[in-house]
């Protein structure tokens, strides 16, 4: 008798027969359908989702191309994306810090140069960085790390290929306008545009000093890059760095830099909420998509599902056996739809110049929406393989 | 066979009623919607969630290319006159002053108005951040701004150093109650009070201030315009007047009128900018996405009836009077859902307005072209349906 019970238990152990798996095999065609209903509403929560990172990162994308261990700004700029620098005097104060190996000025100006496009010869606002030439590279970006000794020869400038259409500077380009006067393009590098900026041009400070008439030297600062000798410590080189400037200026980590432009970007930034409402779309189709697939799919194997109550299974397995197919059945429309959405950010990335790219952390959002959806699904279908009376499905 | 036993009531069966068709597969329609409570509010709810998703998509298409227009929306003109320069509201460029009084000398023009923007950089007395603010600069006299709230307090931009805020301009400008000095450009100014218009796609924040401050603040000269607002004496006919304008004044500006310019600012933020891809194509899939549900309902609600659908072929319906129950069936479920989505949509409409101050309105415009679609997608998708309904044979079914 306890042999037989054992015996039973030993057979009705779950992991003998992959009921789930089974079920999810049993019709290809089923199960590509279940597949594909799923996997639309996973691209749909994908595209939202990107579109959302997209345009934080495109807001994002000159600050995370700085490229040293410390960054000073004035203490009361908001943005990085705003005038507001800080006299060139301070440079000297931070070479002189124990630790420091260089200090590299970056100027910027967002609203003050116009470029003529080639396309419609009209002038046009771009964004302007401006570099020294000779120092170590503040942007870490291909095209500008490794192309800034040609911007030595004056009237030269490097331009972003990936700047919006009508700029022009994607095409064949070797001479253009920039405040009116003439200059030389002697290379590209691939930034891309965000809310405020069309297009980017990088150019000397030397070029850059001669549009605001003030002798290069002269020219405040609107970042100073800082690099640390090697082995130092990031932290307390940033307590001396500060200790040693004004309070008027501020000292910041690559990381506290971006946290700062994300900061103003998720706080002021109309775009989040809207995307965010879209993935919730998503998930709630994706929601009703899968209950439908997997109610008719009990509804269809509601006399199998009988029959194994009727020979002893209970409840919880019936249950556990639902809800695995359905995780199953979501991990089967998530593939293909992940696939598909690297296809769909490329293309769509393209056209409207947005960094979407598939990234860990969307892959787990998304992911995790997609595995919810059916469980939830699974949950509020499985109510009715609870009420299945083997003596009444047949 | 007694009627009751299929369970579509008398009329259906009521040889009579072959003659009344269309009533007939009404009738049938509700009967199979009202017989099983559950699954149609299923259904429902389904279809409510696709037809507020168009809603929404198309509310975004709509109105994020129009948060351009709205400081336009807001002001008085019948011609815009513009350097030929301009890109968009807030990047201009500027054209002679002039032009203005040329344009002024043109017969049927009652007034030419310049108004002139300019960025400046805000912060507090006591420090902090120095933040973008949108300046410009006019004539109250002009009265070019169609606001009430500016209308009741131009009169204060008269004073020295006084400006006007928008009450949307974001809350790290810090209070903007009346009387609080701040600093713009390094000069010391007064908050003379708020009005309510939207920062539309002008920036963060903006400040109104006569021309006299204006010019004194940003060290800009009255010659060099941004823009020109023209307005119509009584009875003139605009199309005459621009017309000779554009006859008349150098070939370094360019005039709208008001179509124009909604069609040129649509296009800007639609074409330039990635705003029309991302929600044209949230759009697109809305619409997909509505298909899809609405055929699944209807496809699910045809496979679950085969037997009476078969059994009403055995006593000599045809498939047209079948297809009108299905189609019948689709509409009832689209509209059932028609009017709560559209409630609904009215109150997400509103949510969004005040999380992103978009200028999302809910017009008849919207309403008209979310119910042509919806229509159209409950007939493609009756129609989608329909093949399951044409293999209903009632020799198998049974």
């Amino acid at each position: 008798m306890l042999g037989a019970l054992a015996l039973s238990r030993w057979h009705l152990a779950p992991s003998r027969v992959p009921l789930a798996w089974r079920n999810l095999v049993a019709d290809r065609w089923r199960l590509l359908r279940a597949g594909a209903g799923i996997a639309f509403a996973v691209l749909l929560m994908l595209v939202q989702l990107g579109f959302e990172r997209g345009f934080f990162t495109a807001s994002l994308n000159a600050v995370a191309m700085l490229d040293g261990d410390l960054f000073v700004i004035n203490a009361s700029k908001y943005r990085f994306g705003t005038r507001n620098p800080f006299a060139p005097g301070d440079l000297e104060t931070m070479r002189a810090v124990s630790g420091v190996a260089g200090v590299a000025p970056l100027y910027a100006d967002w609203m003050d140069f116009f470029w003529t496009s080639p396309v419609d010869n009209k002038p046009h606002l771009v964004r302007v960085f401006a570099v020294d030439p000779d120092a170590p590279p503040v942007f870490s970006l291909p095209g500008i790390a490794d192309q800034q000794a040609l911007l030595k020869t004056d009237d030269t400038v490097l331009i972003d290929s990936r700047a919006r259409h009508f700029l022009g500077m994607d095409g064949p380009i070797t001479e253009a306008k920039l405040f009116g006067a003439t200059v030389k393009v002697v290379g590209k590098f691939a930034l891309g545009p965000d809310f405020m900026s069309d297009g980017t041009v990088v150019t000397s400070a030397d070029t850059f000093a001669k549009y605001f008439r003030t002798p290069p030297a002269a020219l405040p600062v609107e970042t100073a890059v800082i690099r640390l000798k090697p082995g130092e410590d990031v932290a307390a080189a940033q307590r001396r760095v500060a200790a040693a400037l004004p309070p008027s200026l501020r000292v910041l980590t690559k990381s506290e830099i971006v946290a700062f432009e994300r900061d103003f970007q998720a706080k002021l930034s109309s775009a989040a909420p809207i995307f965010w409402l879209g993935t919730m779309v998503g998930f709630i189709v994706g929601t009703l998509i899968s209950y439908q697939i997997i109610y008719t799919e009990l509804m269809d194997r509601l006399p199998q599902y009988a029959t194994l109550k009727g020979i002893g299974y209970g409840n919880g397995y019936l249950i556990g056996s639902v809800l695995r197919q359905a995780l199953l059945t979501g991990v089967a429309g998530y593939i293909p739809a992940w696939l598909l959405c690297l296809v769909v950010y490329k293309i769509v990335g393209d056209i409207a110049l947005l960094p979407l790219a598939m990234t860990l952390q969307l892959t787990l959002i998304s992911l995790g929406l997609t595995l919810g959806m059916c469980l939830l699904a699974a949950l509020l279908a499985v109510r009715r393989v609870i009420a299945a009376d083997p003596a009444e499905v047949f | 066979m007694p009627p009751h036993i299929i369970g579509f009531g008398d009329t259906a069966l009521d040889p009579g009623a072959m003659r009344r068709p269309l009533r007939v597969a009404a009738h049938l329609a509700w009967r199979i919607l009202v017989h099983e409570k559950g699954r149609s509010a299923l259904a429902l709810v389904g279809v409510f969630i696709a037809i507020l998703l168009v809603f929404i998509e198309l509310g975004f298409f709509i109105a994020v290319p129009q948060g351009g227009m709205l400081v336009y929306d807001h002001m008085r003109f019948d011609l815009l006159l513009v350097s030929t320069d301009y890109e968009f509201q807030a990047q201009p460029w500027q054209f002679p002053r002039a032009r203005l009084t040329d344009a002024a000398k043109v017969a049927g023009v009652a007034q030419a108005t310049p108004i002139y923007f300019a960025g400046g950089s805000w912060q507090d007395p006591n420090g902090g951040t120095r933040l973008d603010v949108f300046l410009i600069g006019y004539d109250p006299a002009a009265r070019p701004f169609a606001v009430e709230d500016i209308d009741r307090q131009s009169d204060r931009l008269g004073e020295a150093d006084m400006i006007l805020v928008d009450d949307m301009t974001r809350s790290i400008f810090g209070p903007l109650t009346v009387g609080r000095r701040v600093d713009i450009d390094d000069r010391r100014v007064t908050i003379g009070g708020t009005y309510h218009l939207g920062t539309g796609f002008l920036g963060i924040g903006v400040a109104l201030m006569d021309e006299a401050n204006f010019f004194r603040l940003t060290r800009r000269r009255p010659d060099s315009v941004n823009l020109g607002l023209i307005t119509l004496a009584p009875g003139a006919d605009k199309d005459k007047v621009a017309a000779e304008l554009r006859q008349k004044l150098g070939n370094d500006v360019q005039l709208f009128d008001r179509a124009e310019l909604t069609a040129h600012e649509s296009a800007y933020w639609t074409l330039r900018t990635s705003v029309g891809l991302i929600f044209g194509s949230g759009l697109v899939v809305s619409l997909i996405v509505g298909l899809m549900v609405l055929y699944q309902t209807l496809a699910t609600q045809i496979a679950r009836h085969l037997p009476e659908f078969a059994t009403l072929k055995a006593i000599g319906y045809h498939d047209a009077s079948l297809a009108a129950v299905v189609t019948i069936e689709a509409m009832i479920i689209v509209f059932a859902a028609f009017i709560p989505a559209a409630v609904a949509a009215m109150a997400v409409y509103a949510l969004i307005r005040s999380q992103t101050l978009l200028p999302l309105a809910f017009g008849a415009t919207n309403l008209a072209l979310v119910l042509a679609a919806v229509v159209i997608m409950s007939v493609g998708s009756a129609v989608l349906s329909l093949s399951a309904l044409r293999r209903a044979d009632p020799a198998e079914i049974f």
